[in-house]
């Protein structure tokens, strides 16, 4: 757990420096420009279009993500992202499904100084995830590997499928991203975001392998995920 | 636009390409039942057993147990059933067929499955152990006839004395 208190520091940490200062007897008028360019401030509402194309891929997979923010101050956006996910889990001894749907609620701040009118944006998020899902253990074979006794006794595919309803998770989401205004209040945006488990209900006699929302659960309980959005820009009003 | 397309390429590669991040380490995940062999007389001295065989039932013998001269071996359990017969093949004599002594070796229990992890999938756990060998045959004891469970693998789960 340490080492992410310590990464979680280090997000903190920036470098300045200074090559040039100008002189001080040297104190120039400059007019101060007039021009004031108002942007749009209000209600985005989109689509996570890398859901549907990662679905289409791959097969085990199945999703989708309505994502929205509201311009609350200049650099600043409340963010909340909803969706439904379904994915099956195949590893070596167990192939399990886990469904359910997520929400993601929390701030975008932007740190990119536009020029003029334009409105893109390279953001830091942050996010609260929580969602709800059944996970099912579709089938399972005991592990009773033994090599070096050249496997000599072997073990049945289990097939009886064991349902758990009503998990759900909590986490915590740092995001890093970009977005771009493509044309008048339409925007393109990439994000990735790394994803720190705060609690997860587990199955009886199984684990939760994934989650709505988080993806995969990670051994130490962390994940990561993508998103490549499409939004329309409703605006409200000009500041 | 072309960026965020090369971006989100690169990103789809490295988690594509990521998945499989564990594997399973742990060695073995389902217990083996571990023997060790003593002497008969002097019981606290391990003793090796000449030209060792072991086998189950009508099964090949084991690779790494057929005519080996060894003082302790670790041998799976069968998890699809209550029991498992060890046949133990033993020649102290030089290794003339003739001479072979045959034993058996039978072990009982109840099995459960338990979760391990996501690469080591379930291990099969084997409770209440009851051991017992074929009367007059080169096993002459063994100790204990029962035990609760074979987790511990490090150290010895019977001891036969020969």
């Amino acid at each position: 757990m340490y080492k992410y208190f310590i990464s979680i520091c280090l997000i903190f940490v920036f470098a300045e420096s200074f090559s040039q200062e100008q002189k001080k007897d040297t104190i120039i008028n400059i007019e101060k420009d007039s021009t004031i360019f108002k942007t749009n401030y209000g209600l985005r509402l989109g689509i996570d279009i890398s859901k549907p194309i990662k679905a289409s891929f791959d097969g085990t997979y199945s999703g989708f993500e309505i994502v929205g923010d509201y311009r609350i101050k200049k650099n600043l956006y409340l963010a909340a992202e909803v969706g439904y996910e379904e994915e099956i889990s195949d590893e070596d001894y167990t192939n399990s499904t886990s469904k359910g749907s997520y929400i993601r609620l929390g701030v975008n701040y932007n740190a990119y100084k536009n020029w003029l009118d334009m409105n893109n944006e390279i953001f830091v998020g942050y996010r609260y995830g929580f969602s709800l899902f059944d996970q099912t253990l579709n089938n399972y074979t005991p592990n009773v590997s033994d090599a070096e006794n050249g496997n000599y006794f072997l073990a049945d595919l289990n097939s009886a499928t064991i349902t758990s309803s009503n998990l759900n998770a909590h986490w915590s989401e740092f995001m890093l991203g970009i977005k771009a205004e493509t044309l008048k209040n339409f925007y393109v945006s990439f994000s990735v975001s790394y994803k720190v488990l705060m609690s997860v209900k587990e199955p009886e006699d199984f684990k939760t392998l994934f989650s709505p929302g988080f993806n995969r659960i990670f051994e130490t309980n962390t994940g990561f995920g993508f998103n490549y959005t499409l939004t329309y820009l409703i605006p409200f009003s000009k500041k | 636009m072309k960026k965020i397309i090369l971006l989100l390429l690169i990103s789809v590669a490295i988690f594509s390409a990521c998945e499989k991040d564990d594997f399973c380490t742990q060695n073995p995940v389902t217990s083996k039942l571990i023997i060790t062999f003593y002497d008969e007389t002097n019981r606290e001295t391990s003793k090796n057993v000449q030209f060792l065989s072991v086998w189950s039932g009508t099964k090949d013998t084991i690779a790494q147990y057929t005519s080996v001269t060894l003082d302790s071996i670790a041998i799976p359990l069968n998890s699809l059933t209550s029991e498992t017969v060890y046949t133990l093949k033993k020649n102290a004599t030089g290794g003339a067929k003739i001479d072979n002594e045959i034993a058996t070796f039978t072990i009982k229990y109840n099995t459960t499955e338990e979760y391990v992890s996501r690469s080591c999938g379930f291990k099969v756990l084997f409770n209440n152990v009851e051991f017992s060998s074929s009367a007059s045959s080169w096993i002459t004891d063994f100790t204990p006839t029962t035990i609760t469970n074979l987790n511990n693998q490090t150290t010895a789960h019977v001891q036969i004395f020969h």
